[in-house]
C-alpha cells in the first residue's frame, strides 16, 4: 500500500520557461504579423482538408502517399473546373470589356435623370452632387479590381505551405500532448475533441452550403439568359461563406445586370423571387441537415462577429470571423462546465441513486 | 514481386496492426473491420511513461481508456485507512475509466502507468459523435458497454466478503 494523500509541494519556477516560451512566441507573432497570414489560411485549409487525408489513414495508406493522392486529383480536377471557368469567364469578361462604358453611361444616364427629378423636387439636394460623385465611383471600379490581384499570389503560396502543414499531420499537437503533465491530457484533450467537433462540423458545412448555392444559383441564372451567369454565380458562391450574405450579393448584382441587360423590371421580379427561393432553401432546408451538428449562433452575435472583423481584419476578419466567433462560443461554454465542476460553483453533482440492488 | 513491394510501401503496417489489435477488443465485438475504421478514426493516443498518473480518484472522468501497450495500476483510496490500495492491474487490449462514458463523475480510482504504456482513449463526444452519424456501430459499442459494465458489477457481487 503506497501513501498518495501527501500533494507534492508546488515549485512555481517550473512555469518559468512555458511563461518565457510563450512570451517570446507572441512578441515574434507580434514583429511578423504582415508575414503570418497565409500561414493562418493554409492551417485553415489543411484544418478542412485533413478528414479526408484521415479518411486514408486509417484505411491503411500512408499519410505523405494520401497527401500526394489528394493534391494530383484535386489538382487534376482543379485544372479542369480553372480550365472550364477561365473559358467562360474570359468571354463574359471580354464581353463586359466592351460592353461596360455602354453600362457605366447607362447607369450614369440613370442616376442623373433621378438627381434631376430628386433636385427638382427638393433643391436642396443640389447641394449634395450626388451625380458627380457617383461618376466617380464608376471610374474607380477597374483600380479596385487592380488591387485584388496581389492576393492571387496566395493562390500559390498557400496551397504549397497546406501540402507540408497535411503531410506533418498532428506531429506538432502529438509533441505538445506527449509533454504535457499527464493528469491535465485529459481536459486538453476533451477540449480540443469539443472544439473540433463544432467547429469542424461548421467549417464543412459552410463550405458545402457556398457549393450548392453556387450550383443552384449557377443553374437558375442560365435558366433566365442573364449574362455574366457564371461570374455572379461564383461571387454568390463565395459571399455564401458569410451568413445572410450570399442570396443578398446574388439579387443585387444580377438585378442590375438584369436590368441593364433587359432593362425590364419584370426580369428584376423573378430574380428577386428567385434568390429569396434560395434563402428559404438555405434556412429551411440545407443548414438544418448540413449543419446540424455545428454550433449555433444567434443572428445578433454574427452580426457582432462581422462587424467586428470587417473593423479588425477588412474582407478576410469577415470571412474568419465567424469560425472564430464558433471557437470562442465553445471556450466559453466550456469554461463555465470546467468552473461548475472542477471549482465546484455548482453543488457537487450525485450520482444516480437506485434502491433495488443489482438482480 | 515489384507490385507488392510498391503495395508495402503505400500501406501503413502500423495502421493496420492497430486495427488488428481493436478486432480483439472485448468493447468492440461484433463489429466488421470496415467499421472499425471509424472507430480508430474517434480514437486518440498518447503514451505514459512509467509512473506517471493518468488520472486520480476524485477527477472528472470524461475519456474510456484502453491499453495498448504496457501495464497500468487502478488504486483506490481507502475510507477507513486513507491509504491507496491496489484494486486492479489493466494489461493490453483491456479497458478502464468506462464509468466517464455514461456520465461525467468524478473518479472512483487512481490509474498510474507502471510500465511506458500506450493507451487509446475513447472521449464521451466522439462516442456520442458515433451514436449520432453512425447509430448501428453506436448501438454495438453501447450494449458491449453495458455487458462490460455488468459484468464488472457481478464480480463486485460474487467476491467474498474480506
Amino acid at each position: 500500500m503506497t501513501d498518495i494523500t501527501a500533494e507534492p509541494k508546488k515549485n512555481y519556477l517550473q512555469f518559468v520557461l512555458p511563461a518565457f516560451l510563450g512570451l517570446a512566441l507572441i512578441y515574434f507573432i507580434y514583429l511578423a504579423k504582415g508575414a503570418l497570414f497565409p500561414f493562418i489560411l493554409s492551417a485553415a485549409l489543411a484544418y478542412i482538408l485533413n478528414p479526408v487525408i484521415n479518411y486514408f489513414e486509417v484505411r491503411g495508406i500512408k499519410r505523405s502517399y494520401a497527401v500526394i493522392g489528394l493534391y494530383v486529383v484535386a489538382g487534376l480536377l482543379l485544372f479542369t473546373v480553372v480550365y472550364l471557368l477561365v473559358y467562360f469567364v474570359t468571354i463574359e469578361l471580354e464581353a463586359l470589356k466592351d460592353t461596360w462604358p455602354v453600362y457605366a453611361d447607362r447607369i450614369v444616364q440613370f442616376v442623373q435623370n433621378l438627381n434631376a427629378k430628386m433636385v427638382k423636387n427638393y433643391p436642396l439636394l443640389a447641394s449634395l452632387k450626388l451625380d458627380q460623385k457617383f461618376s466617380h465611383l464608376l471610374e474607380t471600379v477597374p483600380q479596385v479590381i487592380l488591387t485584388l490581384l496581389p492576393a492571387l499570389t496566395l493562390l500559390f503560396v498557400v496551397p504549397f505551405i497546406t501540402f507540408f502543414m497535411l503531410a506533418g499531420g498532428s506531429g506538432i499537437m502529438d509533441y505538445l500532448l506527449d509533454h504535457l503533465p499527464a493528469r491535465n491530457v485529459e481536459i486538453v484533450m476533451h477540449i480540443a475533441s469539443r472544439i473540433d467537433a463544432s467547429l469542424g462540423s461548421y467549417l464543412r458545412g459552410i463550405l458545402l452550403e457556398a457549393f450548392v448555392i453556387f450550383l443552384i444559383a449557377l443553374t437558375g441564372l442560365l435558366m433566365m439568359g442573364l449574362n455574366y451567369s457564371a461570374v455572379i454565380a461564383i461571387l454568390i458562391g463565395i459571399s455564401s461563406l458569410v451568413p445572410y450574405l450570399g442570396a443578398m450579393v446574388g439579387a443585387v448584382v444580377s438585378s442590375i445586370v438584369a436590368y441593364l441587360q433587359f432593362g425590364s423590371f419584370i426580369v428584376i421580379f423573378r430574380l428577386l423571387v428567385f434568390f429569396t427561393g434560395i434563402r428559404f432553401f438555405d434556412d429551411w432546408f440545407l443548414q438544418p441537415y448540413i449543419m446540424k451538428r455545428a454550433v449555433k449562433l444567434n443572428p445578433a452575435i454574427i452580426l457582432l462577429a462581422l462587424m467586428a472583423g470587417w473593423e479588425l481584419g477588412g474582407i478576410w476578419g469577415v470571412i474568419f470571423s465567424i469560425p472564430v466567433t464558433c471557437i470562442i462560443k465553445e471556450i466559453l461554454h466550456i469554461a463555465v462546465e470546467l468552473q461548475e465542476t472542477e471549482f465546484r460553483w455548482k453543488p457537487k453533482a450525485e450520482p444516480t441513486r437506485i434502491s433495488i440492488p443489482y438482480t | 514481386m515489384r507490385f507488392s513491394n510498391l503495395l508495402n510501401q503505400i500501406y501503413d503496417e502500423e495502421i493496420l496492426a492497430k486495427l488488428g489489435f481493436l478486432k480483439n477488443i472485448r468493447l468492440f465485438e461484433g463489429i466488421r473491420r470496415r467499421q472499425l475504421i471509424h472507430v480508430l478514426e474517434s480514437l486518440q493516443e498518447r503514451t505514459y511513461l512509467k509512473g506517471e498518473t493518468i488520472f486520480a480518484q476524485g477527477d472528472i472522468g470524461r475519456a474510456l481508456f484502453i491499453v495498448f501497450s504496457g501495464k497500468i495500476e487502478l488504486s483506490r483510496l481507502s475510507p477507513a485507512t486513507h491509504k491507496s490500495e491496489v484494486i486492479a492491474e489493466v494489461n493490453p487490449g483491456e479497458i478502464f475509466g468506462e464509468m466517464a462514458l455514461l456520465e461525467e463523475m468524478p473518479r472512483t480510482a487512481t490509474a498510474i502507468a507502471t510500465e511506458e504504456t500506450r493507451v487509446f482513449m475513447l472521449f464521451k463526444i466522439k462516442l456520442e459523435t458515433l451514436l449520432f452519424s453512425r447509430p448501428e456501430l453506436g448501438v454495438n459499442i453501447a450494449s458491449q458497454l453495458a455487458k462490460i459494465m455488468s459484468a464488472r458489477l457481478r464480480a463486485i457481487l460474487e467476491k467474498p466478503e474480506q
